[in-house]
């Protein structure tokens, strides 16, 4: 079952590099083999944890031995409006002699306590090596325990072996879309209802673009997982609309939305300012199109206008510090080209992009806003020549992810973190400021001179 | 009731119990005549203000809240750093008491010291006796090695005169006429106990270089660089995290005053009353050395002026803590002795350098305000501005008019250092006056800056002499690359407890 399921999610039609390939690529599926020896990212139960976590009311219950939740538990910056549930670290911790009789009732046991204990909205089981191994059947105990205790219980069957973490974000989107989305029917749908796919609500993002939405009128029936609400999720199918930020993560889910559902889709970006007022004019246009006022996108237009005419005059004071500086940004996905725009308003100049995990269009749009230069294109840059382009003093500074902060700055760079374990929302036009603030204070730190001064005694 | 003898409460939660809740109610209604409540809201408002601030400013004649101790502390500090040395407080046994239980409190160690404790008839037929009998009974009490005699005020006013008195003492037999018994000056009306430390080590110094056997001439070289480290209350740990640095590079040299052992006497069943300590001998010998540094200008003035007169080439530091302040420490080092500094350390300093790289995003622009003797205070406000914070208050109770000229100096060569002021000869009431009109976002100095935490609501970090309310500070580094660390740590430590107290939604596992 398991291996029909991957085999489906890796040929998915809704995604652009898929539809790129040639047949035989197709066949071949998306999974990257991994090269034993050779570090390698995080695995399938990973990414589907990633993906649900952010659910806040409801308990996340790790089938497994220790270590599995010991090393995830809260390791992300995932923000909650309201239940704190979320974040607390649920296991079944399997000893050697569950491995030996089997997992199955401790499994069922700890849903009932989890249960009895903290009354959630839902318990999400998430399947792992071991467990998988030794053929525990967690859709199985599920099942029964929704049946008998009255509280949904949801598998999310995507042991770490399964793949890698791209896979296991998408196969907790199919775990919503099977057991989740459409269980809950709501009694106020409106117009103007729309889900956003794929937004964690690292540092508080979410409320970055939200309250724009609300002056729109336009009513987040779920957002997909940041922040969410279990029973806004189960709702989510009466949306108007769904807007996928992280397209690669739960692209097929919104595609099965769609075919499901009739719900429309729109992948894009709330990184960068121009991209943001794109975002917000797709969303308009699709409610439209669905029966909601006309008078929308008039209203969209006018809000654009003041809330970029607002952004653009508050980087107007980087300018004269940020000028000229030379930036690389490693992060892949939209943010390949998304962010570009902002940094070269500020007169930065964007000396590469990486666009590994970018679709085809990402590129394109890369690519364009670097002025048609390929070399500034980059696929994955390995780290002896990332740590070569610094030394021969061809990037100031790098945006990217935590993975890579090392190497710039054992290069003597600085270095700002955009990807989950960032500390502050970059997202919609606040969150452009206060990306380009935070290069600001780091590129202009005064540790940098000490760092990259020998040490004086080398020094004639 | 609220004690019973199963259950004995704490004062902590004691006080908080209905009896004395009510009790103390009832005092403050019908006994203590007060003010209304508002008007004493009012007038504690009122001294948040810059109205308010100008006035403190103006002050002139009470200090409130003094951040330094008198000579005499420094002077038995620096003696206790001296093989098998009591140090003898000539004076009123008050004070020293003092001394010990300060010392004591800081150290969390047991602190030899005597008296001759005079009273009223010493100070009025003046305080001899009271030497000659001192010194007969602390030699025949404790059997010393040296005894080392500072001075309390009391001796000072009238005007005892140590040498002709110790000579006195001497030729009565009191000690032997060989004894070691060197002396200083110290009175409390003038400077504070950096001046008291100086004081005593140029007494020693004096006392072998140029009393024991009348003037000595430097002799051939013995290769050493002398190092004078000034009062540190984190010299137990300092002394030793500078040692490894020498020894390393391969130095030879000689602490004049190490109390890192004294004051860190391990648990073994046997008690110490002197421990480690400089050698006599090496005293003597440290005439011929290459060199003399002082780790503390402020604290080794007069010493090094005393040993330059020996022909002997000096230098001195701002307490080397940071990195530009560590370089130049070694470099001077190296300099001198002409061994060269060590991969092992350059590498300490590469990872020092990493370490505030990887936390600068967490440091940057952060407003400080430091207070402590002058050395620390410079260091302190030169390595925040290394990181990038801005040393906005500096103040040093017992600094001059050149401490603030090399302040102003110091804050000239950073754009962070903009708007940063020192304060001389200012006291903790000033400060916070400052923190009140212009706050910060941390605060560092010892433990006496606790009051202005509670009152003002800035944290502060205990990085100076003394801190008698957390455990054991004293026993890791402040100087050196190893000890910049440790100040880095503390200090991010700080800035994310608060961080996190202050989170609800952002309250994050990874920062």
């Amino acid at each position: 079952m398991l291996k029909a399921k991957i085999k489906e999610l890796m040929n998915e039609p809704g995604c652009a590099t898929n539809q790129a390939k040639s047949d035989k690529d197709r066949k071949k599926g998306c999974g990257k083999t991994l090269v034993p020896g050779a570090a390698a990212g995080g695995c399938a139960f990973d990414g589907a944890k990633i993906a649900l976590q952010p659910i806040t009311d409801v308990v996340h219950l790790v089938h497994g031995p220790i270590a599995c939740e010991g090393n995830s538990w809260d390791t992300r910056n995932s923000w909650s409006s309201g239940s704190n549930l979320y974040r607390r670290g649920f296991t079944t911790d399997m000893g050697n002699l569950d491995i030996v009789n089997g997992g199955e009732k401790k499994l069922y046991k700890a849903i009932k306590q989890a249960i009895a204990r903290y009354k959630p909205a839902a318990v999400f089981v998430y399947q792992t090596c071991v467990a998988s191994l030794i053929g525990d059947d967690v859709d199985a105990v599920c099942r029964a325990a929704t049946e008998r205790l009255g509280t949904p219980v949801v598998p999310v069957n995507a042991p770490g072996f399964a793949g890698s973490k791209n896979l296991g974000n998408r196969l907790g989107g199919e775990a919503l879309f099977e057991h989740v989305i459409g269980t809950v029917e709501p009694d106020d749908v409106g117009p103007c209802d729309i889900n956003i796919l794929g937004e964690y609500n690292v540092a508080g993002e979410l409320d970055q673009f939200r309250p724009l939405l609300a002056r729109l009128g336009i009513r987040l029936r779920a957002s997909i997982t940041g922040d969410a609400r279990y029973r806004e999720v189960a709702a989510c199918h009466t949306a108007k609309a769904n807007m996928v930020l992280c397209s690669q993560a739960l692209i097929t889910l919104a595609r099965k939305m769609k075919e499901k559902w009739d719900i429309p889709y729109y992948e894009g970006s709330f990184y960068g300012i121009s991209d943001t007022s794109e975002a917000l004019r797709n969303i308009a246009r699709m409610l439209v199109e669905k029966g909601a006022d006309p008078s929308l996108i008039g209203r969209t237009e006018d809000l654009i206008a003041e809330e970029e005419a607002k952004a653009w005059a508050r980087l107007e004071e980087y300018k004269p510090r940020l000028a000229g500086k030379k930036v690389l940004l490693y992060t892949g996905g939209v943010k390949s080209w998304s962010v570009i725009q902002a940094l070269q308003e500020v007169g930065m100049e964007v000396v590469g992009s990486s666009v590994r995990k970018a679709t085809e269009a990402d590129k394109k749009k890369a690519l364009e806003r670097l002025g048609g230069d390929e070399d500034k294109l980059a696929d994955a840059i390995t780290p002896r020549d990332m740590y070569a382009m610094f030394k021969d003093g061809k990037a100031d500074m790098m945006l990217s992810g935590g993975r890579s902060q090392f190497v710039a700055l054992k290069a003597r760079t600085p270095w700002i973190d955009i990807n989950q374990e960032r500390h502050h929302g970059f997202a919609a036009y606040d969150g452009m400021v206060a990306m380009v603030r935070e290069i600001d204070l780091s590129i202009n730190n005064p540790i940098w001179a000490q760092v990259r001064a020998p040490a004086p005694w080398e020094v004639e | 009731m609220p004690q019973s003898a199963e259950k004995t409460k704490d004062h902590v939660s004691l006080f908080k119990e209905p009896e004395y809740t009510e009790m103390f109610a009832e005092k403050k209604a019908n006994f203590e005549c007060r003010p209304s409540d508002e008007a004493v809201l009012a007038q504690s408002e009122y001294t948040k203000t810059w109205e308010y601030r100008e006035k403190n400013f103006a002050r002139q004649k009470a200090v409130i809240n003094p951040a330094k101790a008198c000579q005499p502390l420094g002077a038995v500090f620096a003696a206790q750093g001296f093989e098998e040395t009591m140090p003898y407080v000539h004076g009123s046994q008050g004070c020293v008491a003092y001394f010990r239980s300060h010392l004591a409190r800081h150290f969390k160690e047991a602190v030899p010291c005597v008296s001759d404790s005079m009273t009223e008839d010493a100070a009025v037929f003046g305080g001899l006796n009271n030497l000659v009998d001192g010194l007969q009974n602390c030699q025949t009490l404790y059997k010393p090695k040296m005894i080392a005699v500072s001075t309390t005020c009391m001796a000072e006013v009238i005007g005892d005169d140590l040498s002709a008195f110790i000579n006195t003492a001497k030729e009565k037999e009191a000690v032997p006429a060989d004894f070691a018994v060197p002396f200083a000056h110290t009175p409390s009306f003038v400077g504070s106990h950096t001046t008291g430390y100086d004081n005593m080590i140029k007494g020693v110094l004096n006392y072998f270089w140029d009393r024991e056997k009348g003037e000595v001439k430097p002799g051939a070289s013995n290769g050493k660089i002398n190092i004078i480290p000034g009062f540190d209350g984190y010299a137990v740990a300092n002394n030793r995290e500078l040692k490894r640095y020498l020894d390393d590079m391969g130095v030879d040299y000689t602490f004049i005053s190490d109390v890192s052992d004294i004051y860190d006497t391990p648990s073994d069943g046997t008690y110490r009353m002197y421990d480690g300590g400089t050698k006599l001998d090496d005293v003597r010998d440290a005439i011929n050395a290459k060199a003399t540094i002082g780790l503390q200008q402020y604290c080794s003035d007069k010493s090094l002026e005393y040993v330059a007169s020996k022909g002997q080439s000096t230098a001195s530091f701002h307490y080397p803590m940071g990195v530009g302040a560590t370089d130049a420490l070694l470099m001077k080092i190296s300099e001198i002795s002409g061994k060269a500094i060590t991969p092992a350390i350059e590498k300490e300093r590469g990872r020092l350098v990493d370490a505030m790289a990887d936390s600068q995003a967490y440091l940057h622009g952060k407003k400080v305000a430091i207070f402590g003797d002058p050395d620390f205070v410079y260091s302190m406000a030169a390595f925040l501005l290394e990181m990038g914070c801005e040393p906005a208050h500096c103040l040093s109770t017992n600094a001059g008019k050149d401490w603030t000229a090399k302040m102003e100096a110091l804050f000239a060569t950073s754009p962070f250092g903009v708007g940063c002021k020192a304060y001389a000869g200012k006291d903790l009431w000033h400060m916070r006056s400052l923190l009140f009109t212009e706050p910060t976002d941390l605060l560092i100095g010892s433990s006496y800056g606790k009051y202005l935490e509670k009152d003002t609501g800035i944290p502060l970090i205990r990085l100076t002499f003394p801190v008698f309310d957390r455990h054991h500070h004293h026993r890791f580094p402040t100087m050196g690359y190893q000890g910049a660390l440790r100040v880095l740590v503390e200090i991010l430590d700080r800035i994310f407890e608060v961080t996190d107290a202050a989170s609800d939604i952002s309250y994050d596992l990874v920062r």
